[in-house]
């Protein structure tokens, strides 16, 4: 095999990149327009939530490594998202619209969760991927709880200026996204306390005889991971005029897909903060692109599934061939 | 004023039942390369983890520059100069060598790590220190072994304040090819003013590579060999085997029946390469190796496990394949692991299901176990191994070591084995059971079975084996018998203290200066 294919391997982890990028050619050549600027804009502001979702996801894959049973993740980041919108939106809807409040009560529900993840996989050592599922559907319980499972409007000047509101003509969701995103990298990929992360994802054992210690650095992803979720709660609140319920389903797939799918850009194929954010702009490029061609609904939620596993399946046999 | 050096001084360390190490000295002079040298269990990794500070020597010390310095404080240690070059080489295979290098050390410039100043110092440190050019933004799983080695290093010396390094068995995980890039390294830094202290199986590099050499024996410093000369490959041996034999074994047959298991060109990439053998019934053959010499990977090919990619085996001049270890099975090949608690046994089953487990049709009727045929089977075997207790049901969990082997002994002589393939078969086994275990193998043998013995005990292969084959770094290199098969020869070519021309054997010749 390797000698009838010696490019074989750099074929196949360029592959998921491929086939997403025909997919969109696709798209652009049967959706008029697809390609302009007030397009691109719909598309990057449409990407935010999952964009931020997904920085903090990169972190936990950072920090566990990117193997996908035993290696970094946190499905739990999306109800835990959609927990903090729900939390602030109550207090919001129940305290006459008091901000700090909100902002204080949905921090404390976001980085619970967080610390919640981190003691289960810290802690107890279980699996990320079991002690994050877990979470998730803990989480979307304790959100249906705090809601009643009901709709919550919110117009709070704050939420409905991250909605409308520009500088200059580009959005504020925008800026915040971009600010968020320069943040996570610097912290992750430039300082030392970013590489030692990177180290305890990519060796475990050599980060410990380099005497970086363990188990701050999972810690520290995991409460990173759901302070992106908590900033993502905002985007959640401003894009449906308030809290509904059952946003958590498309935000997982999305987050997943565009993280997974982001490590193809790297030169080393590994999952990095902005392969992840650049990811999250593709994902929602294609799903805008199936709703302006009008795909079904139930066939964009079947495509997505099927990308994630093609996109998990290749990396895990690249892998195994390097 | 005394000159610079890395003191252990009458260190001692006792686990319990055993004094791993008695008053055990060694000085390394600041630009030597001082040898640490001696078989398996004659202290060296305990010697060395006192350095470290992972076990707590219980009287001794250590003075690095005539300053003496608590035990037991790796930080310390650390700060005063001391470096160790670990066995395993564990790296961060997505990081370039700069991100590996400065792994725990970065340098920063206002909270961010300062990539390019890192990057340069490192290039100079290899050009310079090491002479070894090397791009600093290879990835670290695209390099060789020697240049990861290098890595390693690099980690240990780059802050410049390292003034005595100690290499733990440093090529053991080479290429022979890629050994000379790693001790031309190591002779750069002796250049540099650095003391090391250099631990290792292979006698032809530390007959090389040393200035002096301390040799450990149960324990014991037994002899510091000052200056190491190219002649003292001999001397060394002796050192390290000492003289203690004992009448522990049975006595050989003087004639064995025709070869019925022949092995020709047998080779496997990266485990072993070549390898011709054959063993005749009623015959003993050892197979002598250091870890890491394709000893272990050579048995589990011949238990089907591996598969090999060129070479022939035969049995009674029949070309077989295996496909498993059922195809091996059922040509009455069966192994007698190492792991036996793991492999060889089913520890929560009692004795009488272990003997019958892999020939559970000679005691079924209609497919279901017929009690009474077992239990008969099983009775038999436990009188004839005289295996303790006498008890067909008690747990195999329960069982001393002796008399466990003797349980995975009996499973396969009920399925009437031809060649039995043994893997380190008296580890962890006391001296009785050691020779009732020899006494076995003899007895089995004078029945017309076969043996092959994988294990890394010299005196037991001596003692016990009619031939011993040695593997070094994936070949046979020569093949002892008679006259010629005894401890020293044993240790000295599987040290490479003898290097051996041909593959079959002859008295071979010391190994000088460089090779």
């Amino acid at each position: 095999m390797p000698v009838l294919f010696p490019y074989m391997r750099q074929i196949l982890s360029i592959l998921p990149l491929l086939t997403f990028l025909l997919l969109l050619i696709y798209i652009a050549w049967n959706v008029p327009n697809f390609l302009s600027l007030s397009t691109l804009s719909l598309i990057l502001v449409q990407a935010s939530p999952i964009l931020i979702l997904c920085l903090g996801l990169s972190a936990v894959v950072i920090v566990g490594g990117e193997d996908i049973v035993s290696g970094g993740i946190d499905l739990s980041l999306p109800a835990t998202a959609v927990f903090a919108a729900g939390t602030m939106a109550y207090v919001l809807s129940r305290l006459e619209g008091s901000l700090f409040l909100a902002f204080l009560a949905g921090l404390i529900a976001a980085l619970g969760i967080g610390a919640l993840n981190a003691i289960l996989v810290s802690g107890i050592g279980l699996t990320p991927l079991l002690a994050t599922l877990a979470t998730f559907v803990a989480t979307v319980g304790f959100a249906d709880f705090v809601t009643d499972n009901r709709r919550i409007n919110v117009n709070h000047p704050f939420i409905i200026g991250l909605r409308d509101g520009t500088i200059f003509g580009v959005p504020w969701s925008l800026f915040g996204a971009l600010l968020i995103a320069t943040l996570i990298s610097f912290l992750i990929h430039a300082t030392p306390w970013g590489r030692h992360l990177q180290a305890v994802g990519g060796g475990r054992d050599a980060a410990k005889l380099a005497r970086i210690k363990i188990r701050p650095k999972v810690i520290g992803a995991f409460m990173i991971a759901a302070a992106c979720a908590f900033i993502t709660a905002f985007y959640v609140l401003a894009r449906g005029s308030g809290y509904s319920p059952g946003v958590q389903d498309t935000l997982l797939v999305e987050m997943v897909l565009a993280t997974f799918l982001g490590a193809t850009f790297s030169p080393r194929r590994v999952v990095t903060v902005w392969g992840a954010a650049l990811g999250a702009v593709l994902v929602a490029a294609m799903d805008l692109g199936f709703k302006s061609m009008g795909v079904n609904i139930f066939w964009t939620g079947l495509i997505k599934g099927s990308l994630i596993l093609f996109v998990v399946s290749l990396s895990a046999v690249s892998r195994q061939r390097g | 004023m005394i000159s610079p050096s890395l003191k252990l001084d009458k260190i001692s360390k006792t686990f319990p039942g055993v004094r791993a190490l008695d008053q055990v000295s060694v000085e390394i002079k600041a630009g030597e390369v001082h040898g640490l040298i001696g078989e398996n269990g004659a202290g060296k990794s305990t010697l060395i983890k006192c350095l470290a500070g992972i076990y707590r020597p219980e009287g001794g010390g250590v003075k690095i520059d005539g300053v003496e310095i608590e035990p037991g404080r790796p930080s310390v240690l650390y700060k005063a100069g001391l470096r160790f070059i670990h066995q395993e080489l564990e790296l961060v295979p997505t990081f370039n060598i700069a991100e590996q290098v400065f792994l725990g050390q970065e340098k920063t410039a206002f909270l961010r790590m300062d990539t390019r100043e890192m990057h340069r110092a490192l290039r100079h440190f290899f050009h310079e220190t090491l002479d070894f050019p090397i791009s600093s933004t290879a990835l670290i799983r695209d390099l060789g072994t020697a240049a990861r080695k290098l890595v390693q290093v690099a980690m240990a010396l780059i802050d410049g304040q390292a003034k005595y390094v100690v290499f733990d068995e440093p090529t053991a995980p080479l290429p022979s090819r890629e050994i000379d890039i790693l001790l031309r390294a190591i002779a750069r830094l002796r250049e540099r003013g650095i003391g090391i202290l250099y631990v290792s199986h292979y006698l032809n590099e530390v007959l090389s590579l040393c200035d002096r050499v301390t040799v450990l024996r149960n324990g014991k410093a037994v002899d510091l060999i000052d200056p190491v000369l190219p002649h003292c490959g001999q001397q060394m041996v002796r050192a390290m085997v000492g003289r203690d034999l004992t009448s522990l074994y049975p006595e050989k047959p003087k004639s064995f029946g025709k070869s019925f298991f022949e092995v020709s060109s047998l080779s496997i990439a990266k485990s072993f390469t070549d390898i011709n053998l054959h063993v005749r019934a009623g015959e003993t053959v050892g197979l002598a190796g250091l870890a890491g010499s394709g000893r272990r990977a050579l048995i589990a090919t011949l238990f089907g496990e591996m598969l090999w990619q060129k070479g022939t085996v035969t049995i009674d001049g029949r070309a077989k394949r295996f496909k498993s270890a059922a195809d091996a099975v059922a040509n009455h090949i069966v192994l007698l692991p190492g792991d036996r608690r793991h492999s060889g046994l089913v520890l929560d089953m009692n004795v009488r299901d272990n003997i019958n487990l892999p020939s559970m049709e000679a005691v079924a009727t209609l497919g279901l176990e017929n009690r009474r045929k077992a239990c008969e089977r099983a009775h038999d075997l436990i009188r004839a191994l005289d295996i303790r207790p006498k008890d067909d049901t008690a747990f195999a969990r329960n069982l001393s070591g002796g008399n466990q082997q003797k349980v995975v002994l009996a499973k396969w002589l009920a399925r009437s084995a031809r060649l039995f393939l043994l893997e380190e078969p008296t580890v962890g086994v006391d001296v009785g059971a050691k020779s009732e275990i020899y006494g076995l193998v003899r007895q089995t043998a004078s029945t017309g079975a076969g043996f092959l013995i994988s294990s890394s005990d010299p005196a037991e292969l001596a003692g016990l084996c009619d031939r011993v084959l040695v593997m070094v770094r994936g070949q046979i290199v020569a093949e002892l018998s008679g006259k010629t098969l005894n401890v020293d020869q044993i240790v000295a070519i599987t040290t490479g203290a003898i290097a051996q021309d041909s593959a079959q054997g002859g008295q071979g010749h010391l190994a000088g200066g460089t090779t």
